[in-house]
């Protein structure tokens, strides 16, 4: 069954007597649509502050390592540094290259932020908070953030300059092949839970890390290594960061824009980042589960479940800004080999041994077969 | 209600996309009318209950199709052809010829009708209130009725993904 936010609030006892009234007035649907729009107004929202805080972490984060101290002007360490960003963003004049396809132009970026947006959809926040538990969750995220690949191969062609072209062709390039590995390591885990709907995946593994899915057998702490390279390389991350490499490329694909639609692609990416992170806890590292199933699924539950999720998640987008700043960039031709020859075969390698796995020891952790001999 | 508003979107995005792409003169913009028309397809088995078929739809022909042909247009570009698209063409014919063609039209609308007279009068549109997963029922299927169109076809893409390799393999000297 399709579980969603609507149906959960409406389980809850208090909310339903207070609901009441709305579905007496509006009729179920609406009351349903009602709930729905304010649950992604606030995921919409969240995601779009995760963004702007991403953009300050990068920029603090990357200042420690670098010894330097980072933005500390606006607002208690520098921490308001992303809204004055953003205003100035907004303020920025609007320019639009004379000879570049407009259409296409004006739409590059707000494919991004759509397709990354709509992935957001299915992100299991906590077990009652996740907007569309949908049967085919996962495929659906893969599915619906291929449209951010098509953005940046559209903002590179229409602003009709070299190097956005040049950037826009390896971005769509890279992320074409880089979704081979990351959907062969997700299906590992798919073949493992033997269900492609998020929240099914995280509840057949539980708060503690023995029985997370990365320490179930060799096979998925393998596929938990390739997903996370690949997703990197998806979200164009450095060491992968080659449609917007500054050495070569000026700033890649998004070059020529400025204002508001720089911001769409800056979020996007962020926001991407973000996701993908989210997709590796929730498939590899245990999700919202919380240790000892403290609270249940009441509403304090609830908040500790989000909790969770969210300190995981912020844990791995620090490791994703820690390579940023610590690796050096590929080059184009062993982007290819590292996708093709190398994550490739070893994803599909892993898939077989998983699947291998499940047949003989009857889909027992390596940990519980440890414990099964004494 | 909602989903038979969500049909109705789609199917609106369906066709004017798909209208659009016919008129537009620019190739990239016919491609990226093709991408609404195709999601609005994909919006259209989602309203029907196929989710799978939804995600599938999505996947393959946004995510896969349509990038190749973006990147096939960006590749079979020349100097002689200009800029964007297509050179205007002179309409070719006499009255004879379209008048043969709005015959010929009219005949195939006629059959046509004839052949969906009974879905359009007598099918309503029934929309599901609770989703049934189709996941596991097209799983099983493809592993047990359908197992020989699926290993066929997978055959087929391997021997595409072979002799893409050997195309593109850098010739040894």
């Amino acid at each position: 069954m399709t579980s969603t936010l609507s149906s959960y609030i409406q389980s809850i006892p208090y909310i339903k007597e207070n609901l009441y009234w709305l579905t007496e007035m509006l009729g179920p649907e609406v009351t349903a649509f009602v709930i729905f729009f304010i649950g992604a107004f606030i995921v919409a929202n969240v995601m779009a502050l995760v963004g702007g805080l991403g953009t300050y972490a990068e920029r603090k984060i990357s200042a420690d390592i670098q010894q330097r101290i980072g933005p500390n002007r606006v607002g208690p360490l520098g921490i308001l540094q992303f809204l004055a960003d953003g205003v100035k963003m907004i303020m920025k004049e609007n320019i639009v290259p004379r000879d570049a396809d407009k259409f296409l132009y004006y739409l590059g970026p707000l494919l991004c932020m759509v397709g990354i947006f709509a992935a957001c959809a299915v992100l299991p926040i906590s077990s009652g908070f996740i907007l569309a538990d949908l049967n085919v969750g996962v495929f659906y995220l893969l599915a619906i953030s291929s449209l951010v690949g098509l953005g940046i191969l559209l903002g590179g062609y229409s602003s009709n300059s070299k190097w956005s072209m040049l950037g826009g062709m390896r971005g769509a390039s890279q992320i074409i092949s880089y979704e081979i590995p990351v959907t062969i390591s997700i299906l590992a885990i798919v073949v493992l839970s033997g269900g492609l709907s998020f929240g099914k995946i995280v509840q057949s593994q539980s708060g503690l890390p023995t029985e997370w899915y990365v320490f179930h057998n060799p096979f998925t702490f393998i596929a938990f290594i390739v997903y996370f390279i690949a997703s990197l390389a998806e979200a164009n991350r450095a060491p992968f960061d080659l449609p917007e490499a500054e050495s070569e490329l000026v700033s890649g694909y998004h070059t020529e824009f400025t204002g508001m639609r720089f911001a769409f692609f800056a979020l996007a990416e962020y926001v991407e980042v973000f996701v993908l992170c989210t997709v590796a806890s929730a498939l590899f590292l245990g999700g919202y589960n919380v240790p000892f199933r403290l609270g249940g699924d009441s509403l304090l539950g609830q908040v500790l479940q989000t909790i969770v999720f969210f300190s995981k998640t912020c844990f791995l987008y620090y490791v994703v800004i820690w390579i940023r700043w610590t690796l050096p960039r590929l080059r184009v031709d062993q982007l290819m080999t590292l996708c093709w020859k190398y994550l490739t075969p070893i994803a599909l390698f892993n898939l077989v041994g998983v699947s291998i796995w499940l047949v003989i020891f009857d889909g027992k952790s390596l940990l519980q077969l440890i414990k099964g001999l004494f | 209600m909602f989903v038979k508003f969500l049909f109705i979107a789609s199917s609106l995005l369906t066709i004017v996309s798909a209208l659009s792409m016919l008129m537009t003169k620019d190739i990239m913009h016919a491609c990226i009318f093709l991408l609404g028309a195709l999601m609005g397809v994909a919006g259209l088995f989602l309203t029907l209950g196929a989710d799978f078929l939804a995600a599938t739809q999505v996947m393959v022909y946004i995510g896969g199709v349509v990038v190749l042909m973006l990147f096939a247009v960006m590749l079979t570009g020349g100097n002689e052809l200009n800029k964007r698209g297509l050179n205007p063409v002179p309409l070719m014919g006499n009255k004879f010829t379209f008048a043969l063609g709005v015959f010929g039209a009219s005949m195939f609308f006629i059959v046509v009708y004839q052949l969906l007279y009974k879905i359009f009068h007598y099918f309503h549109l029934s929309v599901v209130d609770s989703y049934e997963s189709t996941v596991e029922k097209i799983g099983r299927l493809l592993l047990t009725d359908h197992i020989l169109a699926f290993e066929i076809s997978s055959v087929l893409l391997l021997g595409a993904l072979v002799g893409a390799a050997i195309i593109a393999r850098p010739k040894r000297n």
